[in-house]
């Protein structure tokens, strides 16, 4: 019954397909009994459909937004300006040409697949986008939409002394909108914020910061301090009104808990790889964060996002404007493209060849795109118009292409998706009813995604 | 074509014609000379409202299949040419108006990518019809100008689950007034108060608390408020024996009353000099001053208290800090001299309590040698006219302009033009010297101004006559540096958002809530939580002459600021009306400097952190160098990092977070900050060992200097039992783990 709005109907200037109230509306008639057995049986499960527990999902962003041109949907038969320097090459899927830059790819290119058709009207600077991708959402009126990790770890909670959503290197920083980047627990509490690494794995003796009590604090010392903790804290009956005082309280048990586990030690312990299998992901920080990122999925983390970057200021990143402080389109050929097309390939075929593929979603996402026309200092301006996002594992069939842009990559001319389409196809793999709803601030029901959006069902199947 | 969409097009047309008397806008008849439809005050607003030029449409910068609007209207001109001329004229047909693809886009009535925004026959059709019949007149210089909106009601109070509906008119130049509740635009500015149907403006009251409703309509916003009280009762006489000490408290209680939230009593004395100390001079009492404190019994103690912190060299050091913050004294942008010269000159400042407008006039009309005149510093962070532009506003009108850049700030006032006039007050500054590259040289830049240069704005190819943003015109002829009637327009005490920005950051620092939240936002549809009291302040800055160390004490003397962090069940949901104290973590400087005070341990500071991960080495720092008493964002120190310490990258209080982690409990509980300090023979450790009477002595000092309070009796028993049963040998170790369980404690982590 959710469905009768089909995506068809819906416009792609988005922003008044329906107003909150009509989904309400909707949502309260199928709350009342009109709905059908899968609604109930959804909510009944919570939002979870049963069986699913062993589904994750690995979200790599692309901070600073790559040229959907110049990588993965080239117009070579375009003019100059349009096209770019590179040139697209055969892959091992018939459907998908892609950059000459990225030649791993192409031999993996039957495991994953492309949509050259997304897009989204929030505006053309980072945060808008990276909020928006991440969450589903723009953030409106002071509601701030929980990152599709923080709804998984809501949803299904943690399944072994790992948390459920982790975020690798570190937290993204501003973007210069000052706008929140989407990446935290928004409306479901800060308890569901991801746990986020602070450390560069690929880093010589890497290890969790802080993870182990020094040598000196042996196990009865612990216990004498927490005990001792409790005792203090007790007194402190004035901070149960602040949202923060008890995040404390649930960090406590939360870190204790991990610093305390073999196996959230094991699964962080990289030294546990083969030299081989460390360089076959390329000993950059990207690379390293893919490989952790397989072995924290293998230990019962649901939810990893790759950070490629932390920042687009001072940093060699995707967003190649061309000019300085930012990036080339050099920069991105010599930098940045090499150690993304390694890391990347790496993880899809690792994950293949280690039976993990089915049940972990690995997506490829960023903000926004880049301007069809390269621009005077030979780079490429914001482009959220129309971009290309990547699906591989969980459920995706590989090889394929989904949507298609305009003959200049500037605008989607088949089948658009939005970023609720991309948040939902990333529940749908994980096995999460995208018609359920969370408990939103003031207790409103808060739909996964938008009443009417709906997943990106051909890339399934 | 389908059969329907043929008939479609039969009535349209008959419409179009037809229909050209039935005016829809109540308005519209009062006067004759109003009958046209006209395309700035009509046309315009009906595709606004219909989305046409939306930034996901042809309001995109490089439009939609063809056909490019701009952002919201905010160039009628050219949206006229397009509409008109563009595209051989086929969007217009004026002999049948309703063939006219404008027409028959938006009503679908051939392939729309954007879908059904226009209903056939509806009124807004008609608008454009009829305007189009009548021969798409454009927009001229001599159309009457919108001068204001006008939202009844203005205020309303209602209960959770009530709904209103509010009534939107214009009025001209010309002195016409219109009803255009059906064109404006309607949005929440708190959807947990109230919602509002985005077309029709109905408000529904969902939650408690005071909602806003931004109105928009032709590029103006105006606000509606709607109170919705908590459902409490509570006597008047609360409020009226309510204690009072200053105008805080007088509209602080007036907002609670309204709000149905009961006030919290008094915080104790010993909550107090905590929270006092913290606050203005970002350090812990030490014991001697705390027992001093509680002993004192005269009943002016906490006035004199404050004013004597507000004399304190740590004042100078923390407010430094925090200034620097907005002022973005950061070594990844600046070279290492500069950043001292920078941060000195701050300094100075701070010491010597200049008021505010006049520091702020020192930054925006700096000149000369980076190195010697450290204001100017200012301009090596800030290199281009628009970037000035936009820092100077952020900075010190909390206002984020950068939208106006390319097109009207949708959510503000500002117009594309108004912000080319005002870059434009920077196009003449010019420097010499080092080039801006933080890595390489000696910083060494030297300031001035040109006689001549002026910035271009690239709609219209032409520089834009310098202006501050809604201020004067500056003569043509003028030969002043520019920056000077910028300064006087921006410290004006007529200036709203320069009174308002300082009053309401000051306001933040104290309660770790603006009464505009964010304090980075001051635009119109991000309203104050109290209006009333942010007027308020803001004018007692003015009367004070900018005075910042008048503003803390007025806020630090008043009830409000003394209420206990202890929340009532009749105001525990409330979290931005000031009914109690808001416990918050403690900011990454003063958390760090607060161990390294009680530990006696303070951190080595010795590097600074490049961009891409490698360290220079610094010489700037002491080893008894506090973490407050830093210059630069940029030394290396994880305690800061993971903690949130603002790194000043960008003009945003929101680069600093003080919300807790995980990984901060991990660097607690395993880290070398604490663990390392705690370790340190001589420390705090040893000193609360040495010679006390007993073990209950032994807690009494662990409190006194972390929590600047006495234990309860069950802590002084509990812990002394858990020290008297440790073997002889690990009792120091004891200790430490029960010095760490203190500095680890939510009261001790937090400002309360």
């Amino acid at each position: 019954m959710l469905d009768f709005l089909s995506e068809k109907n819906a416009s792609i200037c988005g922003g008044s397909h329906l107003s909150r109230r009509e989904f309400l509306q909707v949502g309260a008639l199928s709350a009342a009994g009109l709905s059908l057995p899968q609604y109930l049986a959804a909510k009944e499960n919570n939002g979870v459909r049963p069986g699913n527990d062993e589904k994750a999902c690995i979200m790599i962003f692309n901070l600073g937004g790559p040229s959907q041109l110049d990588l993965w949907d080239m117009k070579p038969n375009a003019p100059r300006e349009i096209r770019g320097p590179f040139k697209p090459i055969r892959t091992k899927s018939p459907d998908i040409d892609i950059s000459e830059i990225l030649p791993l790819h192409a031999k993996i290119a039957d495991k994953f697949s492309l949509v050259r058709s997304c897009h989204h009207d929030g505006a053309a600077v980072h945060d808008a986008g990276w909020q928006m991708l991440q969450t589903g959402r723009r953030f409106t009126g002071g509601i701030h939409t929980p990152h599709a990790g923080a709804v998984v770890s809501y949803l299904k909670g943690r399944k072994t002394d790992l948390p459920p959503f982790v975020v690798l290197p570190e937290l993204m920083g501003r973007g210069g909108g000052n706008l929140p980047n989407g990446q935290a627990g928004g409306f479901l509490g800060k308890a569901h914020d991801p746990f986020a690494l602070m450390a560069d794995p690929s880093k010589p003796n890497f290890k969790v910061p802080d993870l182990l009590p020094p040598d000196l604090i042996g196990a009865h010392r612990l216990d004498r301090r927490r005990t001792m903790r409790e005792l203090v804290d007790q007194t402190v009956k004035s901070f149960e009104a602040s949202e923060d005082a008890r995040l404390l309280d649930e960090n406590f048990h939360a870190a204790f808990r991990m610093m305390t586990s073999e196996q959230a030690r094991s699964a962080f312990d990289l030294e546990k790889e083969p030299r081989k299998v460390r360089e076959r992901y390329g000993m950059s920080r990207f690379g390293q964060c893919c490989l952790l990122a397989r072995r924290l999925v293998e230990n019962g983390v649901r939810f990893v996002t790759i950070n490629t970057f932390l920042t687009v200021f001072g940093e060699t990143t995707w967003d190649i404007h061309g000019s300085k402080p930012f990036t080339s389109i050099e920069g991105m050929k010599n930098v940045v493209c090499p150690l993304y097309d390694q890391g990347y390939s790496a993880l899809i075929e690792d994950l293949h060849q280690r039976g993990m593929l089915d049940n972990t979603m690995v997506t490829g996402l960023s903000e926004f795109g880049r301007t069809p026309k390269v621009n005077p200092a030979g780079g490429r301006d914001h482009w959220p118009q129309c971009f290309t996002v990547s699906f591989a594992g969980g459920g995706v069939k590989g090889g394929r292409v989904v949507g298609a842009s305009d003959p200049i990559g500037g605008f989607p001319a088949e089948r658009p998706v939005d970023p609720a389409n991309v948040v939902a196809t990333i529940f749908e793999s994980l096995g999460l009813d995208h018609t359920s709803h969370l408990p939103g601030p003031a207790g409103r029901p808060f739909g996964l995604v938008d009443f009417g959006k709906h997943p990106i069902k051909e890339l399934f199947a | 074509m389908s059969m329907a969409s043929k008939s479609f097009i039969g009535l349209a047309i008959g419409l179009g014609v037809i229909a050209f008397a039935s005016a829809g806008f109540s308005a519209e008849t009062e006067t004759d000379a109003s009958k046209e439809w006209s395309f700035r005050h009509h046309v315009l607003p009906v595709l606004s409202k219909a989305g046409c030029n939306g930034g996901g449409c042809h309001g995109a910068l490089a439009g939609k299949g063809g056909f490019r609007l701009s952002l919201h209207g905010y160039d009628p001109v050219s949206d006229h040419y397009n509409i008109t001329r563009d595209a051989g004229g086929r969007r217009t047909e004026y002999s049948d108006p309703a063939r006219s693809l404008l027409l028959t886009k938006p009503t679908t009535a051939i392939r729309h990518k954007g879908g059904k925004r226009l209903e056939p026959g509806s009124k807004d059709y008609q608008v454009v019809a009829e305007w189009i019949a009548a021969g798409a007149k454009p927009p001229t210089d001599a159309d009457r100008t919108l001068e204001r909106l006008e939202v009844t009601p203005k205020t309303a109070t209602l209960k959770k689950g009530d709904s209103q509906s509010m009534t939107v008119r214009a009025h001209y130049s010309d002195g016409s007034v219109e009803d255009v509740t059906d064109w404006a635009k309607y949005t929440s500015a708190d959807e947990t108060v109230a919602e509002v149907d985005e077309k029709t403006g109905e408000v529904k009251v969902i939650g408690h608390g005071e909602g806003a409703i931004t109105v928009w309509f032709s590029s103006r916003v105006e606000l509606a408020r709607v109170t919705s009280p908590y459902p409490n009762s509570i006597a008047a006489e609360v409020y009226e024996q309510a204690p009072r000490q200053n105008l805080i408290d007088d509209l602080v209680l007036d907002q609670l009353q309204g709000l149905n939230l009961k006030p919290s009593p008094r915080a104790l004395d010993s909550e107090f000099v905590r929270r006092a100390y913290l606050d203005a001079i970002g350090a812990l009492p030490t014991p001697a001053e705390t027992v001093a404190f509680l002993k004192d019994g005269a009943p002016d103690k906490r006035q004199r208290l404050i004013r004597d912190l507000l004399a304190r060299s740590e004042y100078v050091d923390y407010w430094t800090y925090r200034w620097s913050d907005v002022l973005l004294v950061n070594g990844r942008l600046l070279r290492p001299d500069a950043v001292k010269s920078y941060y000195n000159w701050l300094k100075d400042e701070v010491a010597s309590n200049a008021p505010w407008d006049e520091l702020v006039r020192e930054v925006v009309t700096s000149s000369g040698d980076s190195l010697v005149n450290g204001a100017s510093n200012f301009y090596a962070v800030h290199q281009d006219p628009e970037t000035m532009a936009e820092n100077v506003s952020q900075a010190f009108m909390s206002l984020s302009i950068g939208c106006a850049k390319c097109h009207n700030h949708p959510l503000e006032k500002w117009t594309n033009d108004q912000y080319y006039s005002f870059a434009n007050l920077f196009s003449r500054v010019r420097a010499k010297g080092w080039g801006g590259d933080a890595r390489n040289g000696d910083g060494k830049r030297t300031i001035y101004v040109a006689s001549r240069g002026d910035l271009i704005q690239p709609r219209t190819g032409k520089p834009q006559p310098p202006a501050p943003l809604d201020g004067e015109f500056i003569p043509a002829d003028s030969t002043r540096d520019r920056r000077e009637y910028l300064a006087d327009w921006l410290t004006s005490p007529e200036n709203p958002y320069f009174t308002r920005s300082i009053a309401n950051r000051v306001w933040a620092a104290f309660f770790g809530v603006g009464l505009v939240d964010p304090v980075d936002d001051l635009r119109v549809s991000n309203p104050a939580s109290n209006e009333a009291l942010l007027n308020a302040l803001a004018d007692f800055v003015v009367e004070n002459d900018y005075d910042l160390k008048a503003l803390m004490g007025l806020i630090m003397n008043s009830e409000t600021y003394q209420r206990s962090a202890d929340s009532l069940p009749e105001n525990r949901d409330e979290q931005r009306y000031f009914s109690r104290y808001y416990p918050r973590r403690l900011m990454a400087e003063v958390l760090h400097d607060a161990v390294a005070d009680i530990t006696t341990r303070p951190s080595v500071f010795e590097n600074l952190m490049n961009r891409d991960g490698s360290k220079t080495k610094t010489e700037f720092y002491n080893k008894d160098t506090r973490a407050l008493q830093l210059y630069d964002s940029a030394v290396d120190n994880y305690f800061l990092k993971i903690f949130g310490r603002n790194k000043r990258d960008i003009t945003c209080e929101c680069e600093r977070s003080n919300q807790p982690s995980m990984v901060q409990v991990l660097h607690l509980s395993n880290g070398d900050t604490l663990n390392g300090k705690l370790r340190h023979e001589g420390g705090c450790v040893t000193q609360a060992m040495s010679g006390a009477a007993d073990d209950a002595e032994v807690v009494d000092r662990a409190y006194l200097l972390c929590l600047s309070r006495y234990p309860t009796e069950k802590e002084r028993t509990g812990l002394a039992k858990m020290l008297t049963s440790t073997p002889a040998k690990e009792k120091r170790l004891a200790v430490e783990d029960m010095f760490w369980a203190l500095m680890t404690s939510r009261e001790f982590l937090f400002q309360h």
